[in-house]
């Protein structure tokens, strides 16, 4: 008997039914509406335009599927408490905090790391190390992925837009003052580009 | 991080489902910056069993205007309500409050019903690995009562035998000064009744409620509000002391007002003291600096936080003034 209440459980959400028809009525209440169950663990997601299908377990952040399972290295990883900004990663548009983010909730995004900056030839690279704007460099690639969906979203921000939008990120070498100078000029040169 | 499950959620009905069948045992992850980093120093003695993230849920993110009152869906990001033209011209509190939370990073993980739900910050709570086993984990005492409590309550404590631990959200006093509304899959609350100080808890959701919606009422003719923040650092930091207030002037009369403070009390401190001075009185300096000395009057300083009582009293003064633009 307890071998069928197996066979009875729900493959969205494990809970366990006695019957196929109590089975068929919990899915239709529950989860109406929602195509197939996916293979369990496994998302598709897009990191620096190339495409990735990967069984994740639930407890790995995103940043530990990309640095370690992935092996793009460029994003660092500090303060793993969502308090440094160091690796930041674009997840659809927006700088998130990838040691703050469940890989597996991340099924369908689209996301750049500073690999995918560096090979696209963003100007902000030349930018940074133009303006100096790192001492050791481990905070770097966190500023310049943020200072990158800024300028995606303000092609041409002020100062105190680039300050406010880089006031996640810290750097205890504080080249601060470099941060806006860089990507200002590296604005300045997406300007000439375009023209 | 230790093991878990994991459950996407598609609906309310079926967060609820889940939650109601782990109880205690399950958390909600939406944005995941407050869980996520407890989970990462297991703070707590036990460990979640499983996680189910309501991110998933369709069509819980949304500010509109309903009718004069705003609605936010409970999973709306703090940027974008720090952004929103409509938030900002008429609920100017909430919008600052949304805009001085965390670091920009922050704001687009985290939502606004789990800047209300988030967990206490005292640092005997957060220590890693459960070292400090304290009241609000059923453990014996607070450590905060003889240890470093520069960053507790100056309002006494709660859970019997006093936990000194404030509440360390921003939004959540512009809330109760706006007298908003939370609505969760069961009920509607008012947002002042929404927290509540018990092992492992900071509101009064059971186990398998969720917040759906924040309801804020129109704002009357003549009211303006503001939100003040003292932090250690610009960005990225948690309050010392936070302040919103807001005033319905009638003439130069003030006919309504409704101040709060946070991170001052183990749940938002409703300042009503200040409120009964500046009630019918025209404002200015004087007054503003009166209202502030009233909603410290009842103050009970620890050891090593008397600071934080001048720096209420002046977030008091100081949020009144820049309700009428001073």
């Amino acid at each position: 008997m307890n071998k069928d209440i197996k066979n009875y459980a729900c493959p969205y959400c494990g809970e366990k039914c006695r019957s196929a028809d109590e089975l068929k009525e919990h899915v239709f209440q529950a989860h109406k509406g929602r195509g197939l169950p996916a293979p369990e663990g496994s998302i598709k997601l897009t990191v620096n335009k190339a495409e990735y299908v990967i069984r994740v377990a639930p407890n790995w952040t995103l940043y530990y599927l990309i640095h370690d399972k992935l092996g793009l290295t460029g994003t660092k990883q500090f303060c793993d408490q969502g308090a440094c900004g160091s690796c930041t990663m674009i997840v659809d548009g927006k700088p998130v905090l990838s040691c703050m983010l469940l890989a597996i909730e991340c099924g369908g995004k689209v996301i750049e790391t500073v690999e995918g900056i560096a090979a696209d030839g963003h100007p902000l690279i030349e930018a940074y190390v133009n303006n100096h704007a790192m001492q050791c460099g481990y905070c770097t690639p966190g500023f310049v992925v943020t200072s990158k969906a800024l300028l995606d979203r303000h092609p041409d921000p002020t100062e105190e837009e680039i300050v406010e939008a880089l006031a996640g990120n810290l750097c205890r070498c504080s080249t601060y003052p470099q941060h806006p100078i860089a990507v200002r000029e590296a604005a300045g040169k997406m300007k000439a580009a375009k023209k | 991080m230790k093991e878990f499950k994991h459950f996407n959620a598609y609906s309310i009905e079926e967060a609820v489902s889940l939650l109601g069948r782990y109880g205690e045992r399950a958390c909600i992850i939406a944005g995941g910056t407050d869980l996520l980093g407890k989970m990462k120093d297991a703070i707590l003695p036990a460990y979640p069993e499983a996680l189910v993230n309501i991110k998933t849920i369709p069509g819980l993110s949304y500010i509109k205007e309903d009718g004069g009152m705003l609605k936010i869906g409970a999973l709306t990001v703090l940027s974008e309500i720090a952004h929103s033209e409509v938030v900002r011209s008429h609920w100017p509190a909430l919008a600052q409050a949304a805009c001085r939370t965390a670091s920009p990073h922050i704001r687009d993980m985290g939502t606004i019903a789990g800047n209300l739900c988030q967990d206490i910050r005292c640092w005997y709570y957060r220590n890693q690995n459960n070292r400090f086993s304290c009241l609000r984990k059923k453990g014996g005492r607070c450590y905060a009562i003889k240890g470093d409590n520069r960053y507790h309550s100056i309002f006494g404590g709660s859970v019997s035998g006093g936990c000194l631990a404030v509440h360390p959200s921003d939004t959540a006093p512009a809330l109760i000064a706006l007298d908003a509304k939370i609505k969760t899959s069961g009920r509607t609350l008012d947002a002042r009744d929404f927290f509540e100080v018990k092992p492992v808890k900071t509101t009064v959701l059971k186990a398998d409620e969720i917040v759906t919606e924040i309801q804020v009422p129109e704002p009357a003719a003549g009211t303006t509000s503001a939100f003040l923040k003292f932090a250690l650092r610009k960005s990225i930091d948690f309050p010392i002391v936070n302040c919103a207030a807001m005033i319905t002037l009638k003439g130069d009369r003030v006919a309504a007002a409704r101040i709060c403070l946070n991170a001052v009390s183990v749940v938002p401190y409703r300042a009503a003291a200040a409120e009964q001075v500046v009630m019918g009185k025209s404002l200015d300096e004087a007054v503003a600096e009166e209202a502030g000395k009233a909603a410290v009057s009842e103050a009970k300083p620890l050891e090593h936080n008397k600071y934080m009582v001048a720096i209420a009293r002046t977030l008091v003064k100081r949020s009144i003034l820049a309700c009428v633009g001073r």
